[in-house]
């Protein structure tokens, strides 16, 4: 069963995410912030997927992502976002990631998504 | 002078009128002693001396009154040369500032709003000038602060459109959950919850409308422009909306000029205009209406056109069709699902490519929306020009 850690800084938002992902088959960690991704990381050893909120408290999505990649972590990652385009605020030019989701979630191509990376 | 002149001949008009009237009562008194007998020559040479004399007197004034006449007449034209003199200097003073002052004023009405003018000159001109440069310093103050408080709207416009769409993911979220147990659901829990879904949707593109219009009011709707061939869109536009179209019975037709250039657009946003003007057309026409979507070259530009034979819009309506949250008759937006800012999107994303939108409307006979994009020869050049043009 794929793993996947989803990080938001909305306890709603994490248990929505929780239950399709679930109901979709896969074994899901959360996060309420970068800085706890990081931690989980550490601890638990790096997911089959990374689902982290572009902006957060404490530390965003993307530099949690950052300090990964920096420390050699390959784990594709989605970024979910409340902009529109990833030309926005909250830009991830200097950081790979493997897609862009934007809020409203559109959940049958987020797990379409999911799937396509955790194959 | 002229003062002085008829001063003069009035004072000598009355010396000589006092002459005739004692030249009278001489000749008077004469004739009084003829009459009582005492006819002598003497008495009678009185007489015709005094007529003689009157005679004189009478041309002595004529000769007078021409002279002061002419005096008069000298010292008028000398005063109002005086005059003019004076005045042509005073407008010559008057002049320069006068001169400044208009050009200052057509430069900011203009827009430049940091034109000021030199003050000096006369009293009145200086004054002219100070006021001209307190209300333009009032201006540029109010320009200032409109232009903060504009920022300020923009930018609670994009936070606002961005916080709420975490919330409106929950909510739609949920209630797709609960759809994904259809079964488990009577069929009146399943009619609220495609209420809550299509809500969700409608709050959705009143978001993404609304963060469009503040992007694009704040300068920050980027455009990513790529030579694009009009034909193939236009048709995929159609093709999409036809599953619309068919349910209301309604004839979604196009007629694409062949071999039409290319042009310098973003295509995504091309398509965004479309879908927004057929959804209009579609969604305010009766069942079994005709939209007719037609493309040609017009000029440098190239012009599409929506045209439906629905129930025309009002001119009162019509005049402010492009503004902010203005929507068709009422009686029809209960079934509409607009958002108010579909036309003010299209207006700000044609205007953005440097084109032009209109609308033509006739009670009763329908609507046609136009847009024209420029084709910029330099531009097309860049596109791969193809063979042949795609069939549509």
């Amino acid at each position: 069963m794929p793993r996947v850690l989803v990080a938001d800084d909305s306890e709603t938002i994490l248990l929505l995410m929780r239950t399709r992902l679930e109901l979709a088959g896969y074994e899901v960690e959360t996060a309420a912030d970068g800085q706890e991704v990081t931690e989980l990381v550490a601890g638990t050893g790096p997911p089959d997927l990374l689902l982290l909120d572009a902006m957060m408290p404490r530390k965003s999505g993307i530099d949690a992502l950052r300090e990964l990649r920096a420390a050699g972590v390959e784990t594709p990652a989605l970024i979910v976002s409340a902009h529109q385009s990833p030309d926005d605020a909250d830009a991830a030019n200097d950081v790979e990631i493997d897609g862009y989701v934007t809020k409203p979630i559109d959940f049958d191509a987020l797990l379409e998504q999911v799937a396509a990376l955790t194959r | 002078m002229a003062v002085i002149g008829v001063g003069r001949f009035i004072q000598q008009r009355q010396d000589f009128e006092d002459q005739i009237a004692r030249s009278y009562q001489v000749e008077m008194a004469a004739r009084v002693q003829i009459a009582e007998g005492e006819d002598s020559a003497a008495t009678r040479a009185v007489v015709s001396d005094q007529v003689e004399r009157r005679e004189q007197l009478q041309d002595d004034i004529s000769s007078g009154t021409r002279d002061t006449a002419i005096l008069v007449a000298a010292g008028l034209i000398a005063g109002l040369t005086g005059a003019l003199l004076l005045f042509s200097g005073l407008i010559a003073s008057l002049r320069r500032p006068l001169e400044d002052l208009v050009d200052a004023s057509a430069r900011l009405a203009g827009g430049d709003l940091s034109t000021r003018v030199e003050v000096g000159g006369l009293s009145e001109t200086a004054a002219l000038g100070r006021a001209f440069n307190e209300m333009a310093d009032q201006l540029e103050k109010d320009a200032a602060e409109r232009e903060q408080l504009d920022r300020l709207k923009d930018e609670f416009v994009l936070t606002a459109s961005h916080e709420l769409r975490s919330p409106l993911t929950s909510v739609q979220g949920f209630a797709e959950l609960l759809m994904l147990e259809k079964e488990r659901l009577g069929p009146k829990q399943v009619e609220t919850v495609e209420i809550i879904l299509d809500n969700c949707r409608h709050l959705g593109r009143l978001l993404n409308d609304l963060l469009d219009l503040a992007r694009s009011d704040a300068g920050r709707l980027a455009l990513r422009r790529e030579p694009t061939e009009l034909a193939p869109l236009i048709d995929d536009v159609v093709r999409t909306m036809r599953a619309q179209t068919d349910a209301a019975n309604q004839a979604l037709t196009e007629q694409i000029e062949p071999n039409l250039p290319p042009v310098y657009v973003e295509p995504g946003r091309i398509r965004q205009i479309l879908v927004n003007l057929i959804t209009n057309a579609h969604e305010y026409s009766p069942e079994r209406a005709s939209v007719q979507v037609s493309a040609r070259v017009v000029g440098t530009d190239v012009e599409i056109s929506v045209s439906d034979d629905g129930p025309g819009i009002p001119e009162p309506q019509l005049e402010h069709i492009f503004d902010r949250f203005v929507r068709g008759d009422a009686g029809l937006t209960q079934r509409v699902g607009g958002t108010g800012l579909g036309l003010a999107i299209s207006k700000s994303l044609v205007e953005l490519h440097g084109g032009t939108i209109r609308a033509e409307s006739a009670v009763g006979v329908g609507s046609t929306f136009s847009i024209r994009l420029p084709v910029s020869p330099s531009e097309a050049a860049v596109a791969p020009s193809p063979a042949t043009a795609e069939p549509s």
